[in-house]
């Protein structure tokens, strides 16, 4: 059957390619053209630049420019070729493509030269374009009602932040005038207990001028009790969620200014520090990663108190240490005899490839040139699609073709099919601290705003009514404890605020179909790294224990078509490391085919139901549509 | 152990963050104990004289005899054996070695494989010497006879040897030791506590043998220019290097280096050598001397005046330039070129070392590289591309990444896991895959190469004995010993399709790092007392390494299709004969406009010198271009003759369609324009590997009489016909022209007319640089647009006829299969086009046996020029008419769309394997 098959397909094309392109003057022109070309004996070249007769068409010489007179043969540089290919799609090629030797119109209409036979393949490659397309659509349909699901939720999602912030708000606001009044109640306390000291010291040095000594102890021993319970309360805060984040928190309280100077060095200061220094130092951190250099600079820092000594003690190493990379560049520049034949072929080595010569003797393996093979290193490629294997370079049905990741076309049609998968992929909620909520503090326990206010009120008014003094002793605790309570949960919750402000900020997508993408990661595993992708976060490539940042989040490109993450970590002699990530439509979020196409700059895709648009599942329908209303080939019927 | 890790990555960076080219890494002369001593030796009487001067087998013999008798035995200078022989077309070669019948320690190294055996047939028998007494000299002189118009004089005392014009006032044209500067350092056997080590930085040369190097002044006469040497990134005319009013500088060196990004103005050794210069002066009259010799060659060009103290007078002071060769081993072994034309002087050479061989139409097409496409994914991927965007290209290729570990004929088994699927799936359009096989081989008992080459002695060998061991991309890696003719033919079976697993008929190769590169050698290569097969030692044989691993691996792929597929190897190193095994590229240059610029006298260099399959990485291998400079070097780099883009594996991608669509279109046009001449370019390198002139030229190879253009080094002419102007800055859309000559010259791309012999300020905006269509002369050309080159094959040709002012013009046509050796057996077409009296004649210029038959057709043949308004044409013998109309001047691209419209004979249904005549009505 199949013999017979082929064999009339052969019969049918040899007489087609035997047969001469002046049997058909009109070869090669799309029906939607043909009412231009035969209306009248002169037709105009479409750009206008001249007219030529019917004898001219098709007459393998090129008269127009644009190649209007040869549609159907290779003459024209800028021609066009349309192939009918009956059983698939139509096609368009360049007319370089026509009697070129090669086939590309699945009807072998191109090649009527006599270079070569093409066989009549559109039926079986039109058959598996059409179940590809069905595939896809399938895809289109399942990945649709998940992704409307992702809306709705989204939309809950959303009106959930949006209700906490607007609740936030409110009781920042009144929290903040608690905060206000137990700060000037603490004020006027300590006002009275400075007048009683002062009051008490007169006394007591009026009354006991001999045993001044013993008295000061005690108020000293009193005052660090004080500053105990501020520590106590800043770590007290920094167990609870939340609170480390109020880093970026503008906040001038010279209370937070201390957590703040406590917290911050050493790792913080570190950097700014080193400014100054060469590159080569950051570069030799980059080289180490369990650097020593960091090390003792931490072993530094906090033991001075002082943030200027401690800058300028840094500044002083800092001197030193270039001074040393002075030295060692001599070395290297006069000295390479101190290197052994293997480092020094290493090291010349390393001019072409970038790579660092660090190890020198620990790995004699079979990479030396271990950082460039490892971005080769992921799994053997599988086909992706089963489109690709109909055998056609130019299919009509261009949007099936698979990309592929170095691809810069819009990868808007890509649909994922799950059984080709081939990475080791997961998505996981963000650990992200970004999304710590306050939930036990607010929504879970309505009534804690109460409380505190009814505790102020009650504090205000017990202090009110001792008025006079000498100053209860229990309720000034009181009252310093309530402070410090209430300014910590203030900070907790504007800090709170920021984050859900910044979070509403984001770009979620016209339908707010990435919203599940926030502080959520996806994970690639490919040979020895694991590539990780956090939405409006960032991108890292992670190997053991060492770290990789391939970038920050930016933004969405091409209408939703991609994602990218920038500014990653400084490559030797390259950009910034940076990622772009082509989304497609796909069943679960996931993240596949990770790559470097060029130095530095990463690629890879990413399947999500948030990209199967309804337009293009409408779309798709109605290409299959079309394709299955084609007359089918005469023979294929009989058979 | 962790300090040192940290203080190792430091050593590691500052050295990477230092100045690119690392001088202090390459020896100065200075530093080059033979070249400071010949250097520092004055101008004078040389005190050798000869004697005993005879004929034998054909030769004039004689002996070198110290002046005045040594009375110390010790340092006694042995005679030296002189041997001057003239061959056809005005060549003469003087050889100068130690006399074997002294024992001396060891036989000097004489370069075999160089010379082709044709040569030998050229040589005329000297029959008889003359003799003539110089004014002034004391004894007579030797004269022979070279050719009708030059005879050679040998003259005894003072030593000196130089060819003259036989009439009028016998006017010199090259001379040897005419400043009394030879000097030959003969071998000694070492005595007891004789220490003849050399040291330079951490490497110790073991010298053996002691010093052994050799110098001599050479003239030029009649000179304005000298020529030639490469391979130096540096300007075409060749600055002097010392000597009043010039900066002293290094001497031209001549020593394979693989020189880490190199600087665009150095008289610095890079990756190729040859010692052959060419003088030109102001009569339009051309002359060349040519060293054969493998060790280290310094050359200094001397400005006028630079043997002022010296009281030596020689003949036409004032447009002589003199030159001081050094070499540090070897023997002389030197061929005087007496032109005149510039032609003649690189068909003598040719005829010495061969011409280039013809390569497949395929080779002359548009090469894709990357170091590295990565898979066979990207392959497929960046192969689709070309088509989707609509840009031509025959070849991509892959470097080292795709071996398994840097084991050369080996695939990266995850990366490329179907090598033969993926090159069958190129073949399919007509596109071929390369890559790369290098010289250094990975020192690994598991793979079978290593095994082999251990087990049968073929690596070179250290100073003592061992196999050498040195770094390259393998790391610890062995090199083949290329020297011996048994190993070479040992390599070349290693690319059977059985033993090269994964290569198929499609896959051709090339051949890097082959200088050779050792990354922790002395200068980045082979110490110099290594050792070759027979006792050689690398210092003799260092700059012709390369050039025996291009040969072997030449030779291999002609093996692996017994006989029947041209090779393609490209070849970084480069020695004289090169050109007869594949072609070679400039190396590691960098995305900068001054290399862009610097490519052309490279270029232009390598030609003269016989290489003309040469080109330069398109774009810069090193960093990233602007898309300007990109575009720019697609430009002028469609008119190399080698024609590739590559790049490191640091830079960002560059494939011509990622720099937006407008510049997309830019390098397409450019790309498309080289495929448009494929025919001439073809004709060009059939007329290269016929005769050895060049594909490229300088302009005054073409117009020797036109002081002009003696030193212009951006403009160049491609064949005879052809002259393209490069535009070499950023921002530039004019570009200052000089037209040679005094015919006209048609603008290729609005058909306007210049009169030669001016300077012009064209214009050169972003779609194009000037190009210049030389009247009377016709060009070949294809101008539809295929894939690659296989698929125009059956295209229909256009002649592009520039008319002159007495309405004439002529060109050629060569066609083979493209592919095979065929041609060798006559199997080709080759036409000449005249236009004259109105007629255009094509007659067959091939030999009566050739029998090539084509189906192709011209269909089109645009005049330029043409004085009337002629409305048709009659076809002979067909008797038929043919309509002339006002057609593009070129077809499709971004130029055509400018509208200029010329005469065009439309479908004259001529075939362009038979006699026709078109007259013009």
């Amino acid at each position: 059957m199949r013999v017979l098959l082929s064999t009339i397909l052969l019969l049918a094309s040899a007489i087609r390619s035997s047969s001469s392109p002046l049997n058909d003057p009109f070869l090669g022109i799309s029906p939607q053209d043909e009412k231009y070309y035969k209306s009248s004996s002169e037709i105009k070249c479409k750009d206008g630049s001249k007219r030529f007769t019917k004898a001219q068409l098709n007459d393998d010489f090129c008269d127009c420019a644009d190649g209007t007179d040869e549609p159907g043969t290779s003459a024209c540089p800028n021609g066009k070729f349309y192939c009918r290919n009956a059983g698939h799609s139509p096609l368009i090629l360049f007319s370089s493509r026509v009697n070129d030797g090669i086939c590309d119109c699945c009807d072998g209409s191109d090649e009527y030269g006599g270079n070569v036979t093409c066989p009549n393949t559109c039926w079986e490659a039109g058959k598996a374009a059409r179940e590809s397309l069905k595939k896809k659509i399938e895809t289109y349909r399942q990945g649709l009602v998940v992704r409307r699901k992702d809306i709705e939720q989204a939309k809950v999602g959303l009106e959930k932040d949006a209700a906490e912030l607007k609740k936030l708000k409110s009781e920042e606001k009144i929290l903040k005038g608690l905060v206000q009044q137990l700060k000037e109640r603490k004020e006027e306390i300590e006002k009275v207990e400075e007048k009683e000291r002062l009051q008490k010291e007169k006394e007591e040095k009026e009354r006991k001028d001999a045993e001044l000594a013993a008295q000061p102890a005690k108020e000293n021993s009193e005052e660090k009790t004080d500053g105990n319970e501020k520590v106590e309360g800043s770590t007290a805060g920094e167990e609870m969620p939340g609170a480390s984040h109020d880093d970026d928190y503008p906040d001038e309280d010279t209370y937070h200014d201390e957590i703040g100077n406590y917290k911050d060095s050493p790792t913080d200061e570190e950097p700014a520090a080193e400014a100054e220094p060469t590159s080569i130092l950051e570069e030799a951190t980059h080289t180490n990663p369990a650097d020593e250099h960091v090390v003792d600079t931490k072993k530094e820092s906090p033991s001075s108190e002082d943030p200027l000594t401690d800058g300028s003690q840094n500044d002083g190493s800092t001197k030193k240490e270039s001074d040393e990379v002075k030295k060692v560049d001599d070395l290297v520049s006069e000295k390479k005899e101190e290197l052994s034949k293997e480092e020094l072929g290493r090291l010349v080595a390393s001019r072409w490839t970038g790579e660092k010569s660090d190890k020198p003797a620990a790995e004699a393996d079979d990479t030396p040139k271990a950082d460039d093979q490892e971005n080769h290193e992921h799994t053997p490629i599988t086909p992706h699609e089963v489109d690709e294997d109909d055998g056609f370079v130019s299919d009509a049905d261009e949007d099936t073709a698979d990309e592929g990741k170095y691809s810069d076309h819009e990868p808007e049609d890509d649909s994922y099919e799950e059984e080709h998968r081939h990475d080791s992929t997961s998505s996981y909620k963000s650990d992200a601290e970004d999304d710590l909520d306050l939930s036990e503090t607010t929504t879970s326990n309505p009534t804690w705003l109460e409380k505190i206010q009814k505790t102020v009120k009650s504090i205000l008014q017990a202090v009110n009514l001792i008025q006079t003094t000498p100053v209860d002793k229990l309720e000034a605790d009181r009252v310093r404890k309530e402070y410090d309570e209430s300014s910590s949960r203030l900070n907790k919750i504007q800090s709170r605020v920021s984050s859900l402000e910044k979070k509403l900020k984001q770009d979620f997508g016209p339908e707010k179909e990435f919203y599940s993408f926030h502080g959520r990661c996806f994970e690639s595993k490919q040979g020895k790294y694991t590539y990780k992708v956090c939405g409006y976060k960032e991108a890292t490539q992670e190997e053991g224990y060492s770290k990789t940042r391939l970038g920050e989040w930016e933004k969405f490109e091409n209408s939703y078509q991609f994602m990218t993450y920038t500014n990653g970590d400084k490559c030797w002699n390259g950009p910034d490391r940076s990622l772009k990530i082509k989304l497609r439509c796909g069943l679960k979020n996931e993240l596949m085919d990770v790559d470097e196409p060029s130095r530095c700059e990463y690629a890879a895709v990413l399947s999500t139901p948030a990209r199967c648009l309804e337009d293009k599942l409408k779309e798709l329908e109605q290409k299959l549509e079309k394709m299955m209303s084609q007359d089918q080939p005469h023979s294929h019927d009989e058979l | 152990m962790r300090s040192l890790l940290f203080v190792l990555s430091l050593i590691c960076f500052a050295s990477q963050t230092a100045l690119s080219w690392k001088k202090e890494e390459f020896r100065s002369c200075d530093q080059t104990p033979f070249c400071k001593r010949a250097r520092s030796r004055s101008p004078g009487a040389c005190s050798l004289i000869a004697s005993d001067v005879s004929i034998a087998d054909g030769d004039l013999v004689a002996k070198l005899l110290p002046k005045i008798a040594n009375q110390s035995d010790e340092e006694q200078i042995k005679p030296l054996v002189l041997s001057l022989s003239v061959y056809a077309d005005g060549i003469v070669r003087l050889r100068i070695d130690e006399d074997h019948t002294l024992n001396p320690p060891k036989k000097r190294f004489r370069v075999p494989d160089v010379v082709v055996s044709e040569f030998d047939e050229k040589k005329i028998w000297l029959q008889k010497v003359a003799t003539e007494t110089i004014a002034g000299d004391a004894i007579p002189s030797s004269v022979i006879y070279v050719s009708d118009g030059y005879e050679a004089v040998v003259r005894h005392e003072p030593f000196e040897v130089f060819v003259r014009e036989k009439s009028g006032d016998r006017r010199r044209v090259v001379s040897l030791n005419s400043h009394g500067l030879f000097d030959f350092e003969q071998l000694r056997k070492k005595a007891e506590g004789d220490n003849w080590e050399e040291k330079f930085r951490t490497h110790t040369d073991s010298r053996p043998y002691g010093s052994q190097s050799i110098s001599f002044d050479v003239s030029f006469y009649d000179s304005s220019f000298v020529y030639g040497i490469p391979e130096h990134a540096t300007s075409f005319a060749l600055k002097p290097t010392k000597g009043p009013g010039v900066e002293e500088s290094e001497p031209y060196r001549l020593f394979n280096l693989d020189v880490f990004e190199y600087d665009h103005e150095s008289p610095f050794g890079l990756y190729g050598s040859i010692p052959f210069m060419v003088s030109h002066g102001k009569s339009g009259k051309t002359s060349g001397f040519f060293w054969l010799n493998a060790a280290e060659m310094q050359i200094d060009v001397l400005a006028n005046g630079w043997d002022a103290e010296s009281g030596i007078a020689l003949p036409s002071s004032e447009s002589r330039i003199d030159t001081l060769w050094m070499s540090e081993a070897g023997i002389v072994d030197t061929f005087f070129f007496v032109g005149p034309e510039p032609k003649d002087v690189v068909k003598q050479y040719a005829s010495v070392t061969g011409t280039s061989a013809m390569p497949q139409l395929f080779a002359t097409g548009y090469h894709q590289c990357r170091w590295n496409y990565k898979d066979e994914e990207d392959v497929a991927q960046v192969d689709s591309k070309f088509d989707e965007h609509d840009i031509p290209y025959d070849v991509l290729w892959l470097d080292i990444e795709h071996t398994d570990g840097k084991r050369y004929f080996t695939w990266d088994s995850a990366l490329f896991p179907n090598p033969e699927e993926m090159q069958k799936k190129l073949a399919a359009k007509g596109r071929r895959m390369v890559t790369i096989v290098d010289p250094h081989i990975k020192r690994d008992d598991s793979y079978f190469l290593h095994k082999e080459a251990t087990q049968m002695g073929y690596y070179v060998k250290d100073s003592s004995g061992k196999d050498f061991d040195g770094w390259c991309w393998p790391g610890s890696s062995s090199y083949i010993d290329m020297l011996s003719p048994e190993i070479r033919e040992w390599w070349g079976g290693r690319f059977y399709y059985k033993n090269y697993v994964g290569s198929t008929p499609s896959l051709y190769i090339w051949n890097d790092m082959n200088e050779p590169s050792v990354f922790n050698g002395p200068e980045v290569t082979m110490p110099r007392d290594a050792l070759h097969v027979g006792g050689v030692e690398h210092r003799e044989v260092h700059n012709a390494y390369g050039y025996y691993f291009h040969m072997a691996t030449s030779d291999g792929l002609v093996m692996r299709e017994e006989g029947k597929d041209r090779p393609f190897v490209l070849s970084r190193a480069i020695f004289p004969g090169t050109q007869r095994y594949g072609a070679i590229w400039t190396g590691d240059n960098t995305a900068e406009w001054e290399h862009l610029r610097v490519s052309i006298p490279m270029l232009l260099t390598l030609g003269l010198t016989g290489i003309t399959f040469s080109g330069a990485d398109i774009g810069g291998f090193f960093g990233n271009p602007e898309p300007e400079l990109l575009v720019r070097w697609y430009q002028v780099g469609a008119y190399y003759p080698f024609f590739r883009g590559h790049a490191h594996h640091d830079t960002k991608r560059r494939e011509p369609w990622l720099f937006g669509e407008r510049n997309t279109e830019l390098m397409r046009d450019a790309i498309h324009t080289r495929y448009t001449l494929l025919p001439y370019f073809y004709t060009l390198f059939r007329e290269a590997n016929v005769t050895g002139v060049p594909v490229v030229r300088p302009l005054w190879m073409e117009f020797p009489q036109d002081e002009a253009t003696f030193s212009n080094d951006e403009a160049f002419m491609v064949g005879n016909a052809l002259l393209v102007q490069g535009v070499y800055t950023k921002g530039t859309t004019h570009a200052s022209v000089y037209l040679p000559g005094k015919a006209s010259w048609y603008d290729l791309r609005n058909e306007k007319t210049y009169v030669g012999g001016k300077t012009y300020k064209m214009d050169a905006p972003e779609e194009s640089i000037p190009a210049f269509q030389r009247a009377g002369t016709i060009i070949p050309r294809k101008d539809r647009f295929r894939r690659s080159s296989s698929q125009m094959d059956n295209d229909p040709y256009t002649l592009v006829v520039a008319l002159n002012s007495t309405q004439e013009a002529d060109g050629e046509l060569y066609i083979d299969d493209g592919k095979s050796f065929e041609f060798r057996r006559g199997s080709y077409i080759h036409r000449r086009f005249v236009f004259s009296n109105g007629v255009l004649t094509s007659t067959n210029l091939a030999p009566p046996q050739a029998r090539l038959s084509s189906q192709c057709s011209i269909d089109r043949i645009i005049l330029l020029g043409h004085t009337s308004g002629p409305k048709s044409a009659l076809v002979e013998p067909l008797n038929q008419k043919a309509e002339i109309e006002m057609g593009p001047l070129r077809m499709g691209g971004l130029v055509a769309s400018s509208g200029t419209k010329v005469l065009t004979i439309r479908k004259p249904g001529v075939r362009v394997d038979q006699d026709w005549t078109v007259k013009v009505l």
